[in-house]
């Protein structure tokens, strides 16, 4: 430890840059040269960079460590180079390629390189066959170093490069088998609904750079207080009725589009739709990306901007609403659900929901604790799932059919190893007592009901107090969170039954059976269905490198727990976590309860599920379940269908984006191109078509056109034309009046307007005079030509009031140094010689 | 430099005229050969004797002034070259326009020797028509700098791809292309109006060559629409640029083009106004903004797929180019004023309905087409922000829109050759007969989506930040709009992706599809530096911004100023001339006949001057 402490002295781990670099790598050999290479090279590529991530983040996990000393926060940093800079006039932020590693992003760590490694040793037997091996390999190996650049980012726009990567690899890895249409448009929509999110991101890091000025972690830290200035989100309406402006703190704008970051990423309501149709990847997909690391990202980055989310009230209750109400709402989803991907889905869903719940009342260790607990226990669900899939696809090839789980039942008997697994890694999501689930959910209901964001004494600035949280929030989030427990218990119980209880329900099985040659042509599983009429062989158990990632997922899933299990009084996690939220947790208050009664309903909602389950599933054998859908078909089906959210957005946004479309598309057509093209185009060609008459061709014509047009010009020079210039200078108050020279004009003036004329004709051409604010002055002009006829002009002058209120400040500043510096140049307009107007060549202008 | 080298270059013009008069012509003897050399050089030295004498430059030590004439004239002198060589050799006329070019591109490498601090460099100023103020005045600062190379490294790419896919007039193609180079080299560096206007109407000449003769079905309707678009903005300018010659002379007591020199005027407010439309007219067709953008999906439809990279690599650029250059740096008042309004039509009729359109095509190059339009909507925005963070973000999303869509429209290009269809319904399934095509594709998309790491997001997100934090667009427009842009994101993905959607996965439904060959040597060759350039400028912006911040800073000034100037001057108030500034960005100032302005210190000794002397006049 000495050793690599003073290798890497804390302020330049250059070790970070290694663990984020080393996936890289492995990226781009297996994707570029991994066809080349060979199945056995592509997996020690693959393996070895994530496996020496894996130590090199344990290596730095124990300097830190070692550095945190109490409460004082250790922290590694490594700058790389300076990316760009954002010149914005008031402040100048360089962007830094850097990475910083503290107590959060270093568990993060461990758990995304530690369980990453696992499921990349479980792909290796279970991707065996395909024959997009190397390109899976590279997709994963640069979906951790997309992992790891978002949550080592020492900035904003640093862990959006990651954030916006892992979303990338999500696309490509959903859309692995691409041939199919369903799985290349699963992944399209997975990108789609999280660039929503990443919208969200983009407009907070808009607003804070605007707020704070800066856009990494401890400058935005640092200049948090401005994040309580007002900001008008509200047109003026006032002349249709409505309110004039809604005044809200920067802080609740930036947290509500940070949080709508969060909700793409980590599927909350609203935009949850796209995860369920993720499962269409391979299963270590799912495990990996879908449910232990990247979707846990959006409850990362709150705990990260924990001082920004506590700084509004009303976000942090939109956050413990949001994740109640997904919590809840993905639990009903996954009771009707049969495919066994999808169950797993929708109670990820789920559980984010829990710890957006746990966040979202300031119980930002306990949300996090959640985050962990559940990296293991889910991964290790998926995994077993797959393990599943994995023997059911002997004799099943069809993916909807081999995830289905009336085709299984009874499988205990031949997949030992994957059926313990999945038992421990069952009993911690539904909250077994002493396993890690057990520990982490309860501690986020408990906060939930004892905690809330304190509003005392902070205010807009501007006045307004910030908005407050109802009296009862406590308790209907507790409420919330403890029915869904229940619910988990029950559906994952389900899941447990129908998989592994019961009788086989996939086919006959036939010992020593073997695959008949002639049927390997594409279309024959069709004739076939799952069912007792099939025949096929023993279902097997998976391969070592398939198990030992599940033995050591389930053992972390029932010991992690006692890293913080407050129980027992062990609190280790929260004092390891307790320097990075200290500024948050100043904003939180609690009540003080005693734990018993919690203890007693948490046990409770556990045994109440299970239990019912048992009852329905076990004992019953799901005859209660078959009753109820039979006696409401309606609403059964309706959740089965999901609650047909997925129609219901297609019908609104997406039908209504679509909509705009297609009018654009018309409008540019019509429009735009008719008014600006054809219309154009029209009008020529009609002006031509017209002007065409009058080229007759005939001389007369012409002539007589001509001398018509010479008569008037005749007529025009025959006439007087009293024309003048006027120079003004409202600023200063000095005007001067040119009369505009003619074939030998005279001029006389009547400077004072009584009438008489101060002069005979002459060769005066210009009167220079001064006028007082708001004065108006009126002079004559007579101007006579060589045939003796008179023109007279009536000018009236007037200097305006000094009337500045509409200008804007900015302008109003400009003028004042321009008056004084304008002066001069003024002043020498009388002093010039006559009929040297700065512009004398200017046309006669009235 | 020493005397040797400074021999040599005075007689290279000589010697280059010399051999090309004696070898190009066929079918002659020696001496025949050695009498049109001497000719050629006598012809050389005759158009020299006529110009008049070379002003004194004042470039940094160390950089050669013939620079920009070498980059800007090689290409042209090499089109007139080509009209020279044998029509029936088209691998001569090949090699030699890959000669020229490649040659091009290495001496505008030569531009690289300089730091590009604040002010011009590599200045070249000669009189060409004193009485009337024109001169030929080039140089380059940060801003014009990437973009020289930008089109030197496109124009042999876009050539390349040509040249594998067009086998006909394949001499007129060489000649165009060449013309094509050196015009739009020619308007980046040109310092002088006229001579800027003469470039920038010049390359219309190639262009509509390129898509009239080599073009689709409608190739006449769209060369024609595009001509006419181009020069009903280019007249317009036109005329705003005569206004601000008269107003020069009327002020300074002799006329001028010169940029520098037209900087000065200040204009009241009607004047400055209908200038400033004139000027945007002409780029806001060029980029093109709405609604004056319909010609540009219908040209890329039509043009061929190296016409199509040309005209969205560089040709565009030319409107954002002469927005910052002559908009910003000329016409400050009405841009700062116009700037909430042309920002919302950026946001609203650029990024945002142009998504909304490219989403609904099925040609994939009309969306692509369209995608520029959303694209060049986020480099206006980025302008009209007006802070150093929008316009380095847009001049930044320049060479990214011009790197991804030039790759793009590639791309497009090796599809059609090999099916004669660009209709998405027609393809489907592509990844799995084409997976490197495929794999690059899907590269090239997620840098025109702008994904971080990738080129397009750092323009974007630097033109999205800018917004955010824009005075000139005011606290209320500067959120909205910023929200607006950001939302071009998710519509960004939508479109691309539904298009990538289409043509690459899903099952392999057309039998025309089976068996299309990969990427063959020629499109990889084409594709390989466009590709790496997406990871520099997204992974290393800074290679590009430090060499254009000094210049973007001093733009930003220029701008400020000339807005302040506006504001201090009343609606009806006369225009006037601010004084000079001095600093390396006031270099090559015009100094005006000697007789009217003997010390030309400052702008109101040069008002009083020609004050009096007109004055004295009839």
């Amino acid at each position: 430890m000495q050793a690599l402490t003073s290798l890497f002295p804390p302020n330049d781990v250059t070790l970070l840059a290694f663990i984020v670099l080393l996936p890289l790598v492995g990226a781009f050999i297996n994707g570029v040269f991994g066809k080349r290479l060979g199945r056995e090279a592509v997996t020690l590529m693959g393996l070895s960079v994530i496996g020496v991530a894996f130590l090199m983040s344990l290596g730095c996990f124990l300097m830190l460590h070692e550095q945190q000393t109490g409460e004082q926060a250790a922290r590694l940093v490594w700058k790389g180079w300076d990316w760009f800079t954002l010149d914005t006039g008031f402040s100048r932020v360089v962007l830094t390629v850097g990475f910083s590693l503290d107590a959060l992003n270093g568990t993060m760590a461990l758990v995304v390189t530690g369980v990453g490694f696992l499921i990349h040793l479980y792909s290796w037997k279970y991707m065996e066959e395909d024959p997009g091996y190397y390109r899976f390999f590279a997709y994963l190996n640069l979906f951790i170093f997309s992992m790891l650049v978002l949550i080592f980012g020492d900035s904003l726009p640093v862990l959006f490069v990651g954030w916006e990567g892992v979303g990338l690899c999500s696309y490509l890895l959903i859309g692995f088998w691409f041939d199919g249409e369903q799985n290349a448009s699963a992944g399209m929509k997975a990108f789609i609904t999280n660039r929503i999110g990443d919208f969200g991101l983009l407009v907070a890091m808009g607003l804070l750079l605007l707020s704070t000025g800066s856009l990494d972690w401890s400058g935005i830290e640092a200049n948090r207080q401005h994040l309580l200035d007002g900001m008008q989100i509200f047109p003026n309406l006032g002349w249709l009725g409505l309110p004039n402006g809604i005044m809200v703190s920067r802080a609740t704008l930036v947290g509500l589009a940070l949080f709508l970051g969060c909700a793409g990423k980590s599927a909350q309501l609203p935009l949850y739709v796209w995860l369920p149709d993720a499962m269409a990847g391979p299963t270590p997909v799912s495990a990996l990306i879908h449910a232990a690391t990247m979707v846990t990202a959006g409850v990362y980055l709150v705990c990260r901007l924990s001082f920004v989310f506590v700084m509004s009230p009303f976000v942090m209750f939109v956050v413990a609403v949001i994740g109640a109400a997904t919590a809840l709402f993905a639990a009903t989803i996954a009771f009707a659900q049969t495919d066994i991907k999808k169950v797993l889905a929708y109670s990820t869903v789920s559980q984010l929901g829990y710890m957006f719940l746990g966040v979202g009342v300031g119980a930002f260790t306990a949300g996090f604790f959640h985050v962990i607990t559940h990296a293991f226990f889910k991964a290790c669900l998926f995994l077993g799932a797959g393990s599943v899939i994995h023997a059911m696809h002997a004799r099943i090839h069809d993916n909807d059919q081999s995830q289905d789980m009336r085709n299984m039942g009874g499988l205990r008997r031949y997949l030992p190893y994957t059926f313990v697994t999945f038992l421990a890694a069952w009993a911690a999501i539904v909250g077994f007592p002493l396993t890690s689930g057990f520990f982490s959910k309860d501690a986020i209901l408990l906060e939930a009901f004892s905690s809330h964001i304190a509003t005392e004494g902070r205010v807009i600035t501007g006045g307004e107090t910030l908005w407050e949280w109802p009296q009862a929030t406590g308790t209907v989030l507790y409420a919330i969170g403890l029915l869904t427990a229940v619910m988990t218990a029950f559906y994952m119980t389900r899941l447990l039954i129908g998989i592994f209880y019961g009788d086989f329900r996939g086919w006959k099985i036939v010992q020593k059976w073997k695959e008949p040659k002639h049927e390997h042509g594409d279309h024959h599983h069709e004739h076939e269905e799952p069912g007792p009429s099939m025949k096929g062989p023993e279902p097997h158990e998976s391969p070592w490198q398939m198990w030992v990632p599940l033995a050591i997922l389930a053992a972390l899933s029932l010991v992690a727990g006692f890293l913080n299990a407050h129980l027992l009084q062990i609190h280790w996690f929260d004092e390891w976590l307790e320097p990075v939220f200290k500024t948050a947790r100043t904003a939180v208050e609690h009540k003080e309860v005693a734990e018993a009664p919690f203890l007693v309903f948490a046990v409770t909602a556990f045994a109440v599920g299970v239990g019912v389950a048992y009852w329905v599933y076990q004992v019953k054998k799901g005859e209660p379940a078959r009753a109820f859908a039979e006696g409401s078909p309606g609403f059964y089906k309706l959740v089965r269908d999901k609650w047909r959210v997925d129609e219901f957005y297609e019908e609104t946004f997406i039908g209504g984006v679509d909509l705009l479309a297609v009018m654009a598309v018309w409008v540019d057509k019509w429009i735009v191109d008719g008014i600006v093209a054809r219309l154009t185009a029209f009008f020529t060609s009609l002006a031509g078509t017209v002007l065409r008459y009058t080229q007759t061709g005939r001389v007369q014509a012409y002539a007589f056109t001509m001398v018509l047009g010479m008569g008037g010009v005749g007529w025009f020079f025959f006439l007087p034309h009293a024309a003048y210039r006027r120079t003004r200078d409202d600023l200063g108050g000095k005007y001067t009046l040119t009369a505009m020279p003619g074939a030998s004009y005279q001029y006389r003036w009547d400077e004072n307007a009584d009438g008489k004329w101060d002069g005979g004709f002459g060769n005066k051409t210009q009167v220079a005079f001064n006028l007082d604010p708001d004065q108006t002055k009126k002079v004559r002009l007579q101007v006579r030509n060589a045939f003796g006829l008179t023109a007279t002009r009536d000018i009236v002058v007037h200097r305006p009031k000094p009337d500045l209120s509409g200008a804007d400040p900015e302008a109003l500043k400009l003028l004042e140094p321009t008056g004084a510096k304008g002066a001069p140049r003024n002043g020498q307009a009388p002093n010039a010689p006559k009929g040297a107007a700065p512009a004398p060549a200017r046309g006669g202008q009235p | 430099m020493n005397t040797t080298a400074g021999t040599f270059f005075v007689l290279t013009p000589y010697l280059i005229a010399f051999v090309l008069g004696a070898l190009l012509p066929r079918q002659k003897n020696a001496v025949e050969r050695f009498g049109l050399g001497a000719v050629a050089a006598l012809a050389v030295l005759f158009v020299k004797g006529m110009w008049p004498g070379a002003q004194a430059d004042a470039n940094p030590a160390g950089e050669w002034k013939n620079l920009l004439d070498v980059i800007v004239f090689l290409p042209l002198f090499g089109a007139v070259a080509v009209l020279f060589l044998p029509r029936q050799s088209p691998a001569l006329l090949r090699k030699f326009t890959y000669a020229v070019l490649g040659v091009d591109f290495l001496v505008s490498l030569g531009l690289l020797s300089a730091p590009m601090t604040s002010g011009w460099h590599f200045q070249h100023v000669v009189e060409w028509i004193p009485s009337l103020g024109i001169r030929y005045h080039v140089a380059v600062d940060g801003l014009s700098f990437w973009l020289i190379l930008l089109t030197t490294l496109t124009t042999p790419i876009a050539v390349h791809v040509s040249f594998g896919s067009v086998q006909t007039r394949v001499k007129d193609l060489c000649f165009a292309y060449l013309m094509l180079h050196g015009a739009m080299l020619g308007a980046f560096v040109s310092l002088d109006l006229f001579l800027f206007f003469v470039f920038w109407e010049l390359l219309l000449v190639p262009m509509i060559i390129l898509i009239g003769v080599w073009g689709g079905v409608e190739k006449i309707k769209a060369a024609y629409k595009f001509f006419l678009y181009t020069m009903t903005g280019s007249m317009l300018m036109l005329a705003a640029i005569l206004y601000l010659v008269y107003t020069h002379d009327k002020l300074a007591g002799y006329p001028s083009f010169d940029y520098l020199a037209l900087s000065r005027i200040v204009l009241p407010e009607r004047a400055a106004w209908l200038c400033f439309l004139g000027f945007l007219a002409a780029f806001a067709i060029k980029v093109p903004m709405f609604p004056v953008h319909t010609w540009l999906p219908d040209a890329h439809v039509q043009a061929p797929t190296g016409g199509s990279i040309v005209l969205a690599a560089i040709l565009l650029k030319l409107g954002t180019y002469g927005f910052v250059r002559f908009c910003m740096g000329m016409q400050g008042g009405p841009t700062w004023s116009a700037a909430a309004t042309l920002g919302g039509v950026a946001v609203f009729g650029g990024i945002l309905y142009g998504a909304l359109v490219a989403w609904k095509q099925d040609d994939v190059k009309r969306l692509v087409a369209y995608s520029s339009v959303a694209h060049m909507g986020f480099v206006m925005l980025g302008l009209f922000a007006g802070n150093a963070a929008g316009v380095q973000g847009s001049m930044l999303q320049m060479l990214n829109h011009g790197v991804s869509t030039g790759a793009l429209f590639l791309l497009v290009g090796v599809i059609y050759d090999r099916r004669h269809t660009r209709l998405a319904r027609e393809l489907g399934g592509l990844a799995k007969v084409m997976p490197v095509y495929a794999a690059v594709f899907v590269l090239v998309t997620m840098s025109s989506i702008g994904l971080p790491g990738t080129n397009g997001f750092v323009g974007e997100f630097m033109v999205v930040m800018g917004t955010f934090t824009s005075q000139v667009l005011g606290p209320k427009h500067s959120v909205s709009q910023g929200v607006g842009a950001a939302f071009g994101v998710v519509l960004a993905a939508v479109y691309m992706l539904s298009m990538v959607q289409k043509m690459f996965f899903g099952p392999l439904t057309n039998d025309k599809n089976r068996g299309l060959n990969d990427l063959n040597r020629r499109e990889t060759i084409a594709l390989a530096p466009l590709v790496v350039l997406v990871f520099v400028l997204g992974f290393f912006p800074n290679i590009f911004l430090s060499r254009m911040s000094a210049a973007t800073d001093t733009l930003i000034d220029r701008f400020t100023e000339s807005r302040k100037a506006y504001a201090g001057l009343g609606p009806d108030s006369d225009p006037i001339l601010q004084p000079r500034r001095g600093g390396p960005f006031e270099q090559g100032y015009p100094e005006g006949p000697p007789q009217t302005a003997p010390t030309p210190a400052g702008g109101a000794e040069a008002l009083n001057t020609h004050a009096g002397k007109v004055g004295g006049a009839p």
